[in-house]
C-alpha cells in the first residue's frame, strides 16, 4: 500500500515538474510575431556569479530599447530584447549564445561583461555571423576572434598604463605588490598588463601573490604583504575578494592603498569592506556619475526616474551598446549583421553616456577619459580624479 | 612570520576540523558521504547573520541559535533525503540524494538571501593584539577556544554517554546494534544533529572572522573539510580534528613559504600522498571488509 502511494506521489511530482518546465518555457518566449521586430540578445549573469555586472547591464539595455521603441524603433521595426541569465557560467553562456543565434535569430548579442565569457560567446557569434557587442570585456584577445566581434569599454591596455603612470609619477608609489586571482580570467589577463606598465614607468614589483575567487582566507597573503611593506598594492581581481583582502589587512593592522581595474566596480565593495576600503581602494572605470557630460546627465536622470537608483558603468555601457548598434543599423539601412557590422566598425567620436568612443582600425574601442574612483563615506563610487587615457600610436 | 602564519593556519584548520567532524561521524555510522554537510555550515552562517541583524544578539546566542536551527535541518535532511533510501537501494543512491540536497539548499538560500556576499555587523571586536611578534585577533582566540571546547565536548559525548555508546555500537555494526535493541534511526538522527550543530558553530564563527557569508560558501569549505576528514581517517573523530588542523596549517604554510599559486595543489597533493602511504588516513583503522 505504502509503495503504491509513493508511486502516486512520484507521478504527481513528475507532472508538477513538467508543468513548471512548460510554464518556464512560456515565460521566456513571449515575443510578438517574429518578423516585425529586430531581436537583441542579452548576455550577462543575473544570479550566481558576476550578477552585480549583469543586473545593471540588463536595466541599461532595457532602457535603451524602450527609448528607441518610443521614438518609432529602428528601420520602422521595434527592437525586442531577450534576457536570459547565463549565471556567469561558461557552459551556460555557450548554450544561451547558441540559442540566440539559431533559435531566436537575433541581430546582435549584447554582453557579456566578463572577458572570458565574451570570448566563448564571440566564437559562436562569429560562426553564426551574428554581431556580438560586449559592454564590459576589457581583456585581450576579444575582437581578434573575428569581424563580427565588437566591444565598448575602457580597455585595460589603455587604462592600466595611465593609472600606473599616475601611481608612480603623481603619487610616488614606486614599490608595488601585485595580487592576482588565479581562477579569474579577467585577473590573470590584467596582471601582465599592469606588470609591463610598471616596468615601463620605472616601478619595482616587490611581491607577487595570488588568491582564488570564492576563497575567504587571505591571512597568509596579508601577513607576507605586511612583511614586504610595499607603497601600494595592485589587485587585479573582483570587488568581493578586494574587500576581503582589505578587511584582513585592517585586522592585521596593515595600512595600505589597493589599486585595481573596473573589476572592483561593484557596490558590494563598500557593503562588504566598510571602513577597511574607505578611501583606500582606488579603481579605474570609463564611467562616473559625478561631473557628467550633458548626454550622461540626461541618462542618469532618466535612469534614476525609472529604477530609483544610480546607474553604474555597466548600465551605461549596455545602454550605449544598444544605441550604437541601432545607429549603425539606421546608417546601413539594414538589420542584417553581415551588412551593419561594417557600419559599426566605422564608429568615430561617438558621444555615449559612458564616455567618448572611437573604434580603431582593429575595431578596438578607444575611450576617454579614465575615471579614478573610490569609496567615500556613504558614496559609491566617488570620483577621485579624472586622468587622460594614454592613447596608442595610431 | 613563522609563528604568525602558524596562528593563521591553526585558525583556518580549526574551522575545517569543525566541519570535518560532521562528515566523519555520519560516515562512521552509515558509510554515507553527506555532501549536504557543507550547505548546513552555510545555513548556520546565514541563521547567525539573521539573528544578529534582526535581533542584535551577541555571538554566543547567534551560535546557539544557528546550532539549534541546523540540528533540526540536519535531522530533516536525513529524514527526507537519506532515510527513505537506506537499506532499500544501492549505496550510490543516498550519495546522489546527498548531492541533490546540497544543490537544493544552496540554491534555496540564493533565492531567499540573494547571491551577494554579506558581512556580519561588528558584534565582536576584530582588532588584534600583539603577543611578541605575533598578532592575534580576539576572533582567532574565540575560534580556537570554541572549537577546542566543542571537540572536547563531542569526545565526552561519544565516550561517556549512553547515546555515545549507541553511536559507537552503530558504527561497528548497524545490524547487530539494531538486534541489540538500539533504535538505529534515532541514533542516526542524533548523529546528523550533532554534526550539523558543529558545522553551524563553524559557519557563524567563519562568517564573523572572514566577514563573508554567501550561499555558495559551503561547497569549497565542504570539499576541504571532506578532504581533511579523509586525510585524518574517515570515520575517526580524532582523525577529523587532526586532519582539519593539518590541512589548514599546510595550506597556510604552502602560501607562506612556497607560493600562493600552489596553495590548493600543495594541500591536496599531501592528501594524495597520505592516501598512498596510509590509505586508511592518519588515524583511521584498517577496515577488514565485511562479507
Amino acid at each position: 500500500m505504502r509503495r503504491k502511494t509513493a508511486r502516486k506521489w512520484a507521478v504527481v511530482l513528475c507532472l508538477v515538474m513538467l508543468l513548471a518546465l512548460v510554464a518556464g518555457c512560456g515565460k521566456s518566449e513571449t515575443p510578438a510575431p517574429a518578423e516585425d521586430t529586430i531581436k537583441l540578445g542579452f548576455l550577462g549573469a543575473k544570479t550566481v556569479k558576476n550578477a552585480n555586472y549583469g543586473i545593471p547591464g540588463e536595466k541599461g539595455m532595457k532602457m535603451a530599447i524602450e527609448e528607441i521603441n518610443a521614438k518609432g524603433g529602428v528601420l520602422g521595426k521595434k527592437l525586442e530584447g531577450i534576457y536570459e541569465d547565463n549565471k556567469g557560467d561558461s557552459r551556460e553562456i555557450a548554450n544561451i549564445a547558441t540559442k540566440y543565434c539559431t533559435v531566436d535569430k537575433v541581430a546582435a548579442m549584447i554582453g557579456d561583461p566578463a572577458t572570458g565569457l565574451t570570448k566563448i560567446a564571440a566564437d559562436i557569434a562569429q560562426k553564426n555571423q551574428v554581431v556580438i557587442f560586449s559592454a564590459g570585456a576589457t581583456g585581450t584577445g576579444v575582437v581578434e576572434i573575428g569581424d563580427f566581434v565588437f566591444r565598448n569599454t575602457l580597455l585595460d591596455k589603455f587604462a592600466a598604463p595611465s593609472v600606473v603612470d599616475w601611481m608612480i609619477n603623481t603619487k610616488g608609489w614606486k614599490n608595488i605588490a601585485i595580487i592576482t586571482s588565479l581562477n579569474n580570467g579577467y585577473s590573470t589577463a590584467l596582471t601582465p598588463v599592469f606588470k609591463s606598465a610598471i616596468e615601463d614607468k620605472g616601478g619595482n614589483i616587490i611581491l607577487e601573490e595570488s588568491v582564488n575567487d570564492g576563497e575567504t582566507d587571505f591571512t597568509a597573503q596579508v601577513t607576507k604583504l605586511k612583511q614586504a611593506n610595499p607603497d601600494v598594492l595592485v589587485f587585479t581581481g573582483y570587488y568581493t575578494e578586494a574587500a576581503l583582502i582589505m578587511l584582513e589587512a585592517q585586522k592585521q593592522g596593515l595600512d595600505i592603498i589597493l589599486v585595481g581595474g573596473d573589476g572592483l566596480y561593484g557596490e558590494d565593495l563598500k557593503k562588504l569592506g566598510g571602513s577597511a576600503v574607505e578611501e583606500k581602494v582606488i579603481f579605474y572605470a570609463g564611467f562616473s556619475a559625478d561631473q557628467p557630460s550633458p548626454e550622461t546627465d540626461a541618462f542618469i536622470k532618466a535612469y534614476r526616474a525609472k529604477y530609483n537608483e544610480d546607474p553604474d558603468m555597466f548600465s551605461a555601457q549596455y545602454y550605449d551598446a544598444v544605441m550604437i548598434i541601432a545607429q549603425a543599423m539606421e546608417k546601413a539601412q539594414s538589420s542584417d549583421p553581415k551588412v551593419f557590422k561594417d557600419e559599426l566598425a566605422k564608429l568615430k567620436d561617438y558621444p555615449g553616456v559612458s564616455g567618448n568612443t572611437t573604434f580603431l582600425p582593429d575595431r578596438e574601442p578607444l575611450k576617454s577619459p579614465v575615471f579614478l574612483l573610490t569609496v567615500k563615506g556613504d558614496k559609491f563610487p566617488a570620483l577621485l580624479e579624472k586622468i587622460p587615457t594614454s592613447a596608442p600610436q595610431v | 612570520m613563522l609563528l604568525q602564519q602558524l596562528v593563521n593556519g591553526l585558525t583556518l584548520g580549526s574551522t575545517y576540523a569543525l566541519i570535518a567532524l560532521g562528515y566523519t561521524m555520519v560516515y562512521g555510522i552509515v558509510q554515507l558521504i553527506n555532501f549536504a554537510h557543507g550547505e548546513i555550515y552555510m545555513v548556520g552562517a546565514f541563521v547567525g547573520l539573521f539573528l544578529v541583524t534582526a535581533w542584535n544578539v551577541n555571538l554566543g546566542l547567534a551560535m546557539l541559535g544557528a546550532m539549534a536551527v541546523c540540528m533540526m535541518l540536519g535531522m530533516t535532511v536525513e529524514r527526507v533525503a537519506y532515510r527513505p533510501l537506506r537499506g532499500k537501494s544501492s549505496r550510490l543512491s543516498p550519495l546522489i540524494s546527498a548531492l541533490g540536497a546540497s544543490i537544493f539548499l544552496s540554491t534555496l538560500m540564493a533565492l531567499l538571501a540573494g547571491v551577494n556576499t554579506r558581512r556580519y555587523p561588528a558584534i565582536v571586536d576584530l582588532s588584534s593584539y600583539s603577543l611578541g611578534p605575533v598578532q592575534v585577533s580576539s576572533m582567532q582566540v574565540i575560534i580556537l577556544l570554541v572549537s577546542a571546547f566543542l571537540m572536547i565536548g563531542l569526545h565526552m559525548l561519544v565516550r561517556r554517554t549512553r547515546i555515545g555508546k549507541a553511536m559507537r555500537a552503530c558504527s561497528q555494526d548497524l545490524e547487530a546494534a539494531a538486534l541489540m535493541g538500539i533504535n538505529v534511526n534515532r541514533v542516526i538522527s542524533y548523529t546528523f544533529a550533532i554534526g550539523s550543530a558543529l558545522a553551524a558553530a563553524g559557519g557563524v564563527m567563519v562568517g564573523i572572522y572572514y566577514n563573508a557569508v554567501w550561499p555558495y560558501m559551503g561547497t569549497m569549505a565542504g570539499l576541504k573539510a571532506f578532504a581533511a576528514a579523509v586525510m585524518g581517517g574517515i570515520g575517526s573523530i580524532p582523525g577529523a580534528m587532526l586532519g582539519g588542523i593539518t590541512l589548514g596549517v599546510l595550506e597556510i604554510m604552502g602560501v607562506a613559504y612556497i607560493s600562493s599559486s600552489f596553495k590548493d595543489a600543495i594541500a591536496f597533493g599531501i592528501l594524495i600522498l597520505v592516501l598512498i602511504l596510509r590509505p586508511q588516513g592518519i588515524l583511521g583503522q584498517k577496515i577488514s571488509k565485511k562479507v
